[in-house]
């Protein structure tokens, strides 16, 4: 027996085949992209489990791809312009030096329990993700710098004070880390919340239930009628639901997608990009503006604590052959610690140049010369570093193989540590047991580079007074451009210390950019109007299914 | 059973006849096509793992940027992987770190295992029944599991997963041990060997170990196949040496996240896993069917 709407997608699938019958094979019937079928149920294949979905932990793809589609923000950053627009606030006023932010939010917004999301809702997010709940283990977001108080003028109008200018607060309120949850949720600690049913938002999905680790249910709200005011879906969400699963083999998730078990998977490797398209499913390559991917030295460990070394490795590394051996098109060269992409970006090509052999008379200069198994030593130590892979990001493991091969040919040995998970998180904090790390880090502000580098956030270059143990290297100099960068209200200078702060990274060599890494993702022909927001996460608001 | 029977002792065997290889020439003429093809097999992963150069001219660990992800030829057997290294020579060189890897755990659990049992099966009384259930204790617990604990707290490296798997297998072994030897030891030259005033340790050395000995060495080679199994398994797991190290499991590990496009980087390794392992059965079988 046919159901109703079995009968009207036979009755689309029989106009479709007319369509392109009279057109030819490669004309798209125009009504299909026009007009979004309401229903339907969306299965989004993931590559890893989400952690704490405590929003400002949001930085890891998974937790973003559920908050993203449960939660709100204050602001939304427009993926094309990068301009902030309305959302859950409808309108905002920034004093002269950036210290105090004033926001009038939309009326009649609720999250899914019921309760409203009004000033003092908003007011309680805020004060936990700027001041972090140690109790709680909820920690201060990295998008939010110098938070002091908020004050709730009224039940519309919300106002934020800072210690210090913070010009990025306001692309800081549109951030995935800053997704607006009920009151009570935020009484969770980060472990509870690591429970995808805990969180409450007023987003256009709702968790319907968990298999922790392994899949979520979301289902769409009815009742949703506040998405970000320009853009153009309104109302509820097109989708009925959506199914995250968690499927980390990549030859799974490739194959589920091209035998139509999945809609939607996230990473899409280089190397199968090719046979998804020729399948004729889209392959997304949505820029993630940020740093870039790069191997970041600490310099506390005295094998990397000579500027020379440092410079050495930097000209023994030629991302070009990376690209080309492991990557594509959608992964441009670096060509500063930040991407192409971002504000603030300044060109530095000419100081990263691929030159063996200015590497080599580098290494000869600091000391280091090639010793009987072809490796460099020096007062009896061999210049061998190591480095964990990054499970986050793509191919890290082939990479960091690709650089060992290229460090080798002017006598440096690259080792790729193995560990289990206590062991790294561990090693990763001793400059000593890690005096490199691969390394990334999406946010479309300059704020970005401080959350990469200073001593108190990410601290990726593991400084004293920072999560490093046993370090006593500090840059004063740098982290003083980062300060800046954080806090000049004046967006032309801050543009130009985010300059500094980069040419800073590459003249001490503390980083050597690679590429610029995009968040891969591959969707069935039949998904349509999937949005990625500025950093590269999916936002399925839109999304519909035409079939 | 005649064969097992018939007391052997310790001296070596080259001064009771000159005729020594007519035996051996027996024992040859018994043995199959398949445990030819299979003692053919172990020779070249041996040879493999001895002489690599001979077999493969390719770098097991640098590889040529823009050869990568060749398809099986002439050239590249095996294809080439995602860092443009020729695949078979990266199994070719891997044999060393799989085969003595393998060995070492064999050897463990040899050593260890057989000298449990030995004072186990000849002591008894309260040592038996001390050692016989620490040994229920460990045969209870799943082997790759206990392999897994083991590495946890040595670190992870081929060495260090060498020798779990190898303290995973000294339960059985002890087992074995002892009951040959509880066999053995009631045997009537062994009584009269300790009838006629001989000392227990050397009547053990002398009488007892060699002659339980044979079930032991066939269980070893059939624990030496599935040594290389196990050590696979915890390198494709990762608790085994690091990346570019070319160990079997690692490789199908590797070679894993490109079926969808290049399936014979994992199912390459994977086939030349199961062919030693089965062919390790295989010999085992034949030593003892014929003890």
């Amino acid at each position: 027996m046919l159901s109703k709407l079995s009968r009207r997608q036979l009755l689309k699938s029989m106009c479709a085949i007319g369509a392109l019958v009279a057109t030819g094979v490669t004309a798209v019937p125009s009504w299909a992209q026009d007009k979004p079928t309401a229903g339907g149920t969306l299965v989004y294949l993931e590559k890893q489990a989400h952690t704490s979905l405590y929003p400002p932990g949001a930085g890891f793809y998974p937790n973003a791809g559920v908050l993203n589609q449960i939660t709100d923000k204050l602001t939304y950053q427009n993926p094309q312009t990068l301009e902030i627009e309305p959302w859950i606030a409808e309108s905002w006023d920034v004093n002269a030096d950036a210290t105090e932010y004033t926001f009038r939010l939309r009326e009649g917004v609720t999250f899914s329990d019921g309760t409203p999301l009004d000033a003092k809702a908003v007011a309680a997010n805020y004060d936990v993700y700027g001041l972090g709940n140690i109790t709680l283990k909820q920690t201060v977001s990295e998008a939010i710098n110098n938070y002091a108080r908020s004050e709730v003028i009224d039940a519309k109008t919300v106002k934020f004070y800072f210690k210090a200018p913070s010009p990025g607060f306001l692309q800081a309120t549109a951030t995935p880390t800053s997704g607006l949850v009920a009151v009570s949720t935020l009484g969770l600690s980060a472990d509870e919340l690591g429970r995808a049913p805990n969180i409450i938002g007023s987003g256009p999905f709702v968790v319907a239930s968990e298999k922790l680790g392994t899949e979520i249910q979301l289902t769409a709200r009815k009742d949703y009628a506040w998405g970000p005011a320009k853009v153009k879906q309104q109302g509820r969400a097109n989708l009925d639901g959506i199914t995250v699963l968690t499927v980390p083999e990549d030859g799974v998730r490739i194959g589920a997608l091209l035998s139509g078990q999945g809609d939607f998977i996230r990473q899409v490797h280089a190397y199968d990009e090719a046979q998804v398209k020729t399948a004729g499913y889209t392959v997304y390559g949505a820029q993630t503006r940020g740093t870039t991917h790069a191997v970041a030295f600490r310099p506390g460990n005295p094998l990397v604590a000579d500027l020379k070394v440092r410079q050495a490795l930097l000209h023994a590394t030629n991302s070009t052959e990376i690209i080309t051996t492991l990557f594509s098109e959608n992964y441009p060269k670096a060509r500063s610690p930040l991407s192409s992409v971002s504000a603030g970006f300044v060109d530095l090509s000419s100081e990263l140049g691929f030159d063996p052999e200015a590497a080599k008379k580098l290494l000869d200069e600091a000391g280091w010369k090639p010793g009987a198994d072809g490796i460099r030593q020096k007062d009896g130590a061999r210049l061998s570093l190591g480095a964990y892979e990054s499970l986050n990001y793509a191919r890290s493991k082939e990479t960091l193989q690709l650089l060992a091969q290229q460090w080798q040919k002017v006598g440096v040995e690259l080792k790729l540590l193995a560990g289990e998970a206590g062991t790294r998180t561990k090693d990763d904090l001793d400059p000593l047991k890690t005096p490199l790390v691969p390394t990334k880090v999406e946010r479309a502000d300059p704020d970005v580079l401080k959350s990469q580098y200073y001593p108190t956030t990410r601290d990726q270059l593991r400084q004293k007074g920072g999560k490093g143990v046993a370090t006593e290297f500090v840059d004063k100099t740098l982290n003083d451009i980062l300060d800046k960068v954080a806090s000049e209200p004046n967006t032309a200078k801050r543009l130009e210390y985010t300059g500094d702060a980069q040419k800073r990274l590459i003249e001490q060599a503390y980083v050597i950019p690679l590429f610029e890494e995009p968040q891969s993702f591959a969707g069935a022909p039949d998904v349509k109007d999937v949005v990625f927001e500025a950093v590269g996460r999916p936002v399925f608001y839109s999304a519909w299914l035409d079939r | 059973m005649g064969v097992a029977e018939e007391p052997r002792t310790g001296v070596s065997a080259g001064s009771r006849t000159a005729e020594w290889w007519r035996p051996v020439l027996e024992q040859i003429k018994g043995i199959g096509p398949a445990t030819w093809l299979s003692y053919a097999v172990l020779i070249l992963a041996v040879l493999w793992a001895l002489f690599p150069g001979l077999f493969t001219a390719y770098d097991a660990i640098t590889g040529t940027p823009g050869q990568q992800l060749r398809a099986p030829s002439l050239a590249h057997f095996f294809g080439t992987d995602a860092l443009g290294r020729d695949v078979f020579s990266r199994v070719v060189h891997g044999s060393v770190h799989s085969l003595s890897g393998a060995f070492v755990a064999t050897a463990v659990g040899l050593v260890v295992g057989t000298a449990l049992g030995l004072l186990s099966g000849s002591v008894g009384g309260v040592v038996d029944e001390i050692v016989m259930r620490i040994v229920d204790v460990l045969l209870s617990i799943p082997g790759l599991l206990f392999a897994l604990s083991i590495i946890i707290l040595l670190g992870f490296g081929t060495l260090n997963a060498s020798i779990a798997v190898g303290a995973a297998a000294i339960a059985a072994f002890a087992r074995l041990m002892r009951s040959e030897v509880i066999r053995v030891r009631s045997s009537d030259y062994v009584e009269a060997a300790i009838g006629s005033g001989g000392k227990l340790s050397s009547v053990l050395w002398r009488h007892v170990l060699p002659n339980s000995l044979t079930s032991v060495v066939a269980f070893s080679a059939l624990q030496f196949g599935s040594a290389i199994l196990q050590l696979s398994t915890l390198s494709f797991l990762g608790y085994g040496a690091p990346p570019p190290t070319p160990e079997w499991g690692l490789l199908v590990a590797e070679g894993r996240n490109y079926v969808a496009t290049a399936w014979w980087l994992t199912a390459a390794p994977g086939l030349v896993v199961v062919i030693v392992v089965l062919a390790a059965n295989q010999v085992s079988k034949s030593i003892r069917g014929r003890a």
